[in-house]
């Protein structure tokens, strides 16, 4: 079977800057492919060549067979595009930007018509239908261009931080939608720097970083990979938030990190950090309420490839110590 | 019946050029502030070059409709393009199963249409509260269409410089609009312009617009009416040269 996407060699320089360097991949039919990295990373760049708005200084795509720089016509009929910012016409009603999109790729009448209302109201936007978009929010006007990106059923759907700035509830339905997408047999390309998206969405992703790809493989089996980065969360009662510094301190704990009420506290091995976490409860007459042993996240394993350390933990006396960035108010960590 | 491959192909593209054309005006024209210059514009130019200089109203109105057509056919084209880069909807356009070419006629095309617009109402004007005649309604008609294209096609030439700042297409557009205006035969006659003067005329569509409406309006004109037509219809196809081009560009500089 043809793959969906092919890509050999790509490359991309802006004058001396070199911004995709030679990556190749392929994306199967029918799976969500995650394009994972951060900013700056050379995701949107590559995303712009796969979608014929960038050429290439160097390399070949092939979407569905078909050589992107010799024939694009074809793909461009079976693709569909939701960029970053959502680019929906606020000068003119919901309707008629799905109209517009509609006869741009020359879905007829009917049809546009019937898929328009079908989309609409999936995407609870049919009331609005007359409504200018300028008086939309950002989350409408996001539903409303992913609602024209598919108006004329692609077969391959490019989506570019699809959930960026949206609140959970807009989130979630976004995320429920490319489920159903691709349950209907849509190819998709998501591309991301948000790693939970990732994780609850992609069948496969590719991790890029300074232009190229650091990894590529299922979401499970890049965890897997990465055994090293496992950890212990532990909630502790009363005043369990006091408690980081000591509990980064303990045998074989790399890093502590503060997650909300709890601590996670990275180690190589688990099972020989538990007991000496019951035991410190215990000498400081605290109460265990939760105590989880967790397996590397796609963060940890994003972190580690691209080179991302585990951010600065401060210590009391103000040495600095590597941590693990992205934690949230990180304040203990290991003498 | 069905039709052939390449000609379902050429029917989507004309039909796909009408859809930008369309959402442009929706977008873009159809706004007061837009509606309000097209049609001040060339009155406030033919005020200003004909006060206190004796005109007959037919030559009036043959100037004031060539210069209709150059102003309010480029009068947004030049900033359309950079404004939906910025936005990202030109993306949109750029993304959709239709050749650049198509995209580039469908944009030229609009401020055509708002040209002939704004010159059914000039020339409404002249004859209702002027009593202007036209000798050569036939003239007229092409005149004005091949000239709003052509100068259309004019101003998506500065759309095209591969920027997302309008403020960037203001100056050499500017500059270039004025400089056709004042080395062309519109405030003065071919006939009475010396011969480096005539020589650098010959250089601007608008002489040839000029020359067309003059034969139209006025029955007489310095350079042959065919050769009027063919020079704006000759534009029209070569002014989309650099915009390809500069298209081109802009893809491999990532506008």
């Amino acid at each position: 079977m043809t793959e969906a996407i092919e890509v050999e060699n790509l490359t991309k320089y802006y004058g001396d800057l070199l911004a995709v360097d030679h990556i190749s991949f392929e994306v199967h039919q029918g799976e969500i492919f995650g394009f994972l990295g951060p900013n700056g990373a050379g995701k949107t760049t590559t995303q712009r060549m796969l979608t014929t708005l960038l050429e290439p200084t160097e390399g070949r795509i092939l979407i569905d067979g078909y050589d992107l720089a010799r024939d694009a016509y074809p793909v461009k009929r079976q693709m569909g595009l939701v960029p970053e910012e959502s680019n929906v016409y606020t000068e003119l009603t919901a309707w008629q930007n799905m109209m517009f999109t509609g006869r741009l790729y020359r879905v007829s009448r009917a049809e546009r018509e019937t898929r328009a209302r079908e989309l609409l109201e999936t995407f609870g936007l049919w009331e609005k239908r007359d409504v200018k978009v300028e008086d939309f929010s950002k989350g409408m006007r996001r539903r409303l261009s992913i609602a024209m990106a598919i108006i004329h059923k692609p077969a391959l759907l490019f989506l570019d931080e699809p959930a960026t700035g949206l609140d959970a509830q807009s989130t979630r339905a976004i995320r429920d939608l490319v489920r159903r997408l691709n349950a209907e047999g849509t190819t998709i390309f998501l591309t991301t720097h948000q790693i939970e998206e990732a994780n609850q969405l992609c069948d496969r992703v590719a991790i890029i970083n300074h232009g190229q790809i650091a990894a590529i493989d299922r979401p499970e089996r890049l965890k897997a990979a990465f055994r090293q980065v496992q950890s212990v969360e532990v909630a502790l009662e009363p005043d369990g938030q006091a408690h980081g510094q000591a509990l980064g301190a303990l045998r074989g704990v790399t890093t502590a990190v503060k997650m909300g009420d709890k601590w996670r506290l990275y180690t190589e091995d688990p099972t020989a950090l538990l007991p000496q976490i019951i035991d410190y409860a215990r000498a400081h007459q605290l109460q265990v309420v939760s105590l989880t042993t967790l397996g590397p996240s796609l963060e940890d394993v994003f972190l580690q490839i691209t080179g991302q350390k585990i951010g600065t933990v401060q210590h009391p006396t103000g040495e600095k110590k590597r941590g693990r960035r992205g934690g949230r108010g990180r304040t203990g960590g290991r003498r | 019946m069905k039709r052939h491959k390449w000609g379902q192909r050429l029917w989507d593209e004309v039909a796909q050029a009408w859809t930008v054309t369309i959402k442009d005006i929706k977008v873009y024209y159809l706004k007061p502030g837009m509606i309000m210059f097209g049609f001040l514009m060339p009155f406030f130019m033919f005020f200003s070059f004909s006060v206190k200089r004796e005109m007959a109203v037919t030559q009036g109105v043959a100037r004031l409709l060539a210069l209709t057509v150059f102003f309010t056919a480029a009068a947004a084209g030049p900033f359309i393009i950079p404004i939906e880069r910025r936005l990202g909807t030109y993306d949109r356009l750029l993304a959709a199963p239709m050749s650049l070419l198509t995209l580039l006629l469908g944009k030229a095309a609009v401020g055509a249409l708002f040209a002939v617009a704004v010159s059914v109402v000039t020339l409404l004007i002249g004859g209702v509260a002027f009593g202007a005649t036209i000798a050569q309604p036939g003239l007229l008609v092409a005149g004005v269409l091949l000239g709003s294209f052509a100068f259309s096609t004019l101003g998506v030439i500065f759309g095209s410089i591969p920027t997302r700042n309008p403020g960037d297409v203001q100056m050499p557009s500017t500059l270039l609009r004025w400089g056709l205006l004042f080395i062309s035969g519109v405030f003065i006659p071919l006939n009475e312009m010396g011969t480096a003067a005539r020589a650098l005329a010959y250089i601007s569509p608008l002489t040839y617009a000029q020359d067309l409406m003059n034969h139209a309006v006025l029955g007489a004109g310095a350079l042959s009416p065919a050769l009027d037509l063919i020079v704006l219809l000759a534009s029209s196809v070569i002014f989309l040269i650099p915009s390809l081009l500069m298209h081109r560009r802009s893809r491999q500089l990532g506008y």
